[in-house]
């Protein structure tokens, strides 16, 4: 067992949004904080840093995970996936395309960590009812958009896939 | 007066539902809100917050914290005092009493949370370490912490403020005894509603940046109001307000709360200035749950005097703000019940009206602006009463307002506060949000619902909102200020339009919405129009609160645009030879009116009034770049109305939303979208605030709901669906006949889902008058009727 003190830097490998990257973090630095401060990745909010909001999660080996509640050190080996990975080029993932489309957000704080969760759901259960898209958005907290229409994207997304629309400026208007 | 001119804007982007341009750096991780600005050799605050509600500061150590590693500076109140006496707040009313709150204290500790000392270190972290090495020693005082009490008992919460009183209004005064006395009925109740937090999923936050050698200071900062912020911190800083910059990046949710100008923006200010280094300080979710603005704390003690076919005589209100400690800026507590009893009556025709409002001064922390502010109360307690008063006439909720409501035979309707309402849709409002319930239907399923043992409710609110708020509304709410907002168009030599506005977001759509107006405006596509924002070198405003922002939108581009819209007809006048007054401007072409064939692209006459003087006519002014102001010429009112359905378990004695429905009618939609996405997430906050959120206090003033896991936000196991329908009236003083709408669900649904809940329960013969509905206080109130000591058995 390799033992530090507070002060003292320790080296983390991790494959982060798709590329090794290694990186040396105070052991007291949470994972949120490493990823934001170390790797430049903004994408990741911390809105309480106590594990309830949910504006801080990321994929952790394909798992949706608080990073606020883990530390950057426990990166070491592990595979992390952060919103910044989800569009190709400079277009749009689907599931970000439904989001859009259905005014999915209005702030866009809670969006990142939405997108994680509705990542994993979608992983693990590709055609969810609007009641089990409630049921796991449920550790996610939104301020803004009284969440109708989050549940909305993600059955877009589920229904439609791939073959969702792409919503320009002169797109969909009803 | 030129300032309220309403410019001509035909819609054509305007009521189409564009998807949002500021959609996809939201959606990648590319925004950058206030959290993410990073400087080089930036410096991080952490700041010591009073664990005592009133005390006095006997004396503070900071040895031990100058000494840890990273530490720069550590400063307590005495050091801030010497720079800045504190944020001063008053209002022009006569009795007002003015407070001054100190960025950090240095002799009275007025409530629990309130900053006494700050450290700014290399990492936030290392600051915080320093924070636990701070001795303070204070004297506690007595602690006021019920503002119902706090009228009676010698105990100050704050020295400064005589007997805890802020101040007392009561513009409407009408004898109403009568009313009562010869009244059918007479229904009153008590309501409290919560202290709430806005709780925006980002917390606030400041930069600020001082170069010495420019004598220069650049901001950043998660505000509503940088305009606002610009001009108070050359105020309390006595900073040259031409040097200073404020800049709004993304921004996580405002709701009100980051309409403030908080201590912390000045201090940071001063800790650049001080240390030459740019300083940052972003607050925790404990410090926003402890320090950040709080609201909706009133109690409303409300009676209502109606006559046997269910028409309202008369309304009496009295209604106690338990303020906090100190006023906020630029709000003060006149923001919740004194604004609250000016527009109770609003929706409804009610020939005599008797209101007061005391603002009380508490231990706690400043009351002040949250979506809806002091609307949601008042509203609360008057539906809740019409509810009831239906229940004893035997008449349908729908039928009572029916009877009630302003209708268009009415209008012009002066309502006994003074405001005229001039056009609404206050009937059809009724009668459509009846439809979308399926009242009958309503009913019996409430009664098979009884037979199993399940307790449904039905609550309605019908509401009207003061939107759009400049000078005559902030008037009329008795706040004497003055506002008005400016934006700036520039056509450039291609044709491509660049707005500057200083309407900033925090997610509400501006920079979609305020580029469909000005895309209408000049009659070009949207994708040919830029909206600059978010830095206090663009444009000047008052920024983005009270619903105010789609009409100041409007306005301001509007008339700006016209201004240059006049210069571009006079050449195009010339060179398709008509009259300036035939040329029209649509689909990014000009031509001439009703002569299809003489027309030409609308780039080509802007690229003329830069480099053909040849075309320009005699003493033509080729600037094609106008700054204009606007403020609209009385209240811009918007209406409609809000019906919640609840259930509550007999068991737990939980209540949970089974469905909601909104009517809506801010006048002209610019994006029927955008709007039904404001409806919806003000409705989830309604819910939050009538079933579930509470910051509490003890006796001692000590807040114990100070983490997410205390204070409780809706999820989307708390929200559901809600149907929304849409009227429009436009409104004759705002171009394109736009209304604001921002605030109205919070207004309303509060007092709906009160009403629901109490309709679940009337059966019981139960009333619940004090929020949120927890299933403790559900469960006691049945307990009170004996309803819990039979075992879950219903007396049916």
């Amino acid at each position: 067992m390799r033992r530090a003190d507070e002060d003292q830097r320790l080296d983390v490998v991790a494959t982060v949004n798709g590329r090794e990257r290694r990186f040396s973090v105070l052991p007291r630095l949470s994972l949120a904080d490493t990823l934001r401060e170390e790797l430049g990745l903004y994408g990741v909010r911390t809105g309480c840093e106590h594990g309830v909001c949910g504006a801080c999660t990321i994929l952790v080996d394909e798992l949706p995970v608080r990073s606020c509640l883990m530390l950057g050190v426990q990166a070491n080996g592990k595979t992390i996936r952060t919103v910044e990975s989800l569009a190709e080029g400079s277009s749009l993932h689907p599931l970000q395309e439904a989001f859009r489309r259905h005014h999915a957000l209005q702030c866009g704080f809670c969006t990142a960590g939405i997108l994680a969760t509705s990542q994993a759901l979608l992983a693990e259960n590709p055609c969810p009812t609007r009641e089990e898209v409630r049921e796991v958005l449920s550790g996610n907290i939104c301020r803004c958009t009284g969440y109708q229409t989050i549940v909305d994207a993600i059955m877009d997304y589920a229904e439609n896939g791939q073959a969702g629309v792409a919503g320009g400026e002169r797109g969909p208007a009803e | 007066m030129s300032k309220s001119e309403v410019a001509q804007i035909r819609p054509k982007s305007i009521g189409t539902s564009i998807p949002r341009r500021e959609d996809p750096g939201l959606l990648t991780g590319r925004a950058r809100y206030i959290a993410d600005i990073v400087l080089p050799d930036m410096l991080h605050i952490a700041i010591l917050r009073s664990p005592v509600a009133h005390g006095r500061i006997r004396h503070i150590d900071t040895a031990a914290a100058r000494a840890m590693p990273g530490v720069e500076l550590v400063w307590t109140g005495q050091d801030s005092k010497a720079r800045c006496q504190g944020i001063a707040s008053t209002l022009e009313q006569k009795g007002f009493v003015a407070t001054i709150q100190p960025l950090l204290a240095h002799d009275e500790i007025c409530f629990v949370g309130e900053g006494i000392a700050v450290v700014v270190a290399h990492s936030r972290a290392q600051a915080e370490d320093a924070l636990a090495r701070i001795e303070a020693d204070i004297e506690e005082l007595p602690v006021v912490t019920d503002a119902a009490a706090a009228i009676d008992t010698d105990d100050l919460a704050n020295a400064a403020v005589p007997a805890n009183m802020v101040y007392r209004s009561n513009r409407v005064t009408d004898p109403v005894e009568e009313a009562f006395a010869s009244a059918a009925i007479s229904v009153e109740g008590c309501f409290h509603t919560p202290r709430v937090n806005a709780s925006p999923m980002e917390t606030r936050g400041f930069v600020a940046r001082h170069e010495w050698t420019t004598g220069t200071l650049t901001c950043w900062s998660a505000t509503q109001m940088p305009s606002f912020i610009k001009t108070m911190i050359a105020i309390f800083l006595q900073f040259p307000e031409h040097n200073l910059e404020v800049i709004t990046p993304a921004v996580g949710g405002g709701f009100g709360q980051k309409a403030h100008l908080h201590p912390e923006e000045l201090l940071t200010c001063l800790l650049s200035i001080e240390l030459g280094r740019p300083v940052s300080w972003i607050e925790d979710r404990q410090e926003n749950l402890f320090r950040a603005p709080q609201a909706k704390q009133q109690i409303n003690d409300m009676a209502l005097a109606v006559d046997d076919q269910g028409r309202f005589l008369a309304l009496r209100d009295r209604v106690i703000t338990d303020s906090g400690a100190y006023n906020s800026l630029p709000w003060t507590p006149l923001v919740e019940g004194h604004a609250g009893i000016l527009v109770v009556t609003d929706p409804y025709r009610i020939a005599a009206l008797s209101a007061e409002s005391l603002s009380v001064t508490t231990n706690k922390c400043p009351i002040g602006a949250y979506r809806g502010v002091g609307f949601s109360a008042p509203t609360l307690a008057r539906e809740v009463l019409i509810d009831r008063a239906a229940r004893q006439l035997g008449l349908s909720p729908f039928e009572i307002r029916r009877r009630n409501v302003i209708r268009q035979e009415d209008f012009p309707y002066q309502t006994r506060a003074g405001m005229m309402i001039r056009e609404g849709t206050f009937l059809e409002t009724v009668d459509r949000l009846e439809a979308m319930v399926g009242y009958e239907d309503f009913r019996k399923r409430q009664q098979e619902a009884f037979r199993e043992g399940r307790l449904l409710g039905l609550g309605v609110s019908i509401f009207s909102e003061v939107s759009g708020i400049g000078t005559r509304a902030l008037n009329f709410l008795d706040f004497p200020l003055t506002s008005h907002d400016t934006a700036t168009v520039r056509v450039e030599p291609t044709g491509k339009v660049t707005v500057t506005t200083g309407i900033v977001t925090s997610g509400q759509g501006h920079p979609t919405t305020l580029a469909q107006i000005a895309a209408d405006a000049f009659g070009v596509p949207m994708e040919d129009v830029t909206i600059l924002a978010g830095s206090t070198h663009h444009a000047v405003g008052f920024g983005t609160v009270a619903s105010r922002s789609a009409v100041f939108g409007a306005g301001t581009i509007g008339r700006a645009a016209e201004i240059v819209r006049g210069r571009m007809r006079a050449v195009a006048a010339r060179l398709l030879q008509a009259a300036p007054d035939d040329i029209e401007m649509t689909g990014g072409m000009v031509h001439v009116r009703d002569d299809p064939g003489r027309t030409m692209p609308f780039a080509a006459v802007a690229g003329a009034a830069y480099f053909a003087e040849a075309t320009h006519p005699d003493d033509f002014d080729p600037a094609l770049e106008a700054t204009a102001a606007f403020d609209p010429s009385d209240i811009v009112l918007a209406n409609g109305g809000h019906a919640v359905i609840v259930e509550i378990d007999m068991e737990t004695c939980l209540a949970r939303v089974e469905k909601m429905y909104a009517v809506e009618d801010c006048g002209r939609m610019i994006n029927p979208m955008i709007v039904e996405g404001q409806i919806r997430g003000g409705m989830a906050q309604g819910v939050g605030m009538i079933l579930l959120e509470e910051l509490v206090h003890d006796e001692r003033g000590q807040l114990i709901t100070s983490t997410f896991q205390d204070y409780l936000l809706p999820t989307s196991l708390d929200i559901p669906d809600i149907e929304i329908s849409h009227l429009e009236t436009p409104s004759p003083l705002v171009p394109g006949g736009i209304k604001g709408m921002g605030e109205s669900a919070m207004i309303s649904t509060p007092a709906a889902v009160a009403g629901a809940v109490n309709d679940a329960l009337a059966c019981l013969g139960v009333a619940i008058e004090q929020f949120p509905a927890s299933p403790q206080r559900i469960f006691e109130a049945l307990s009170k009727v004996g309803v819990m000591d039979r075992g879950n058995n219903f007396p049916v």
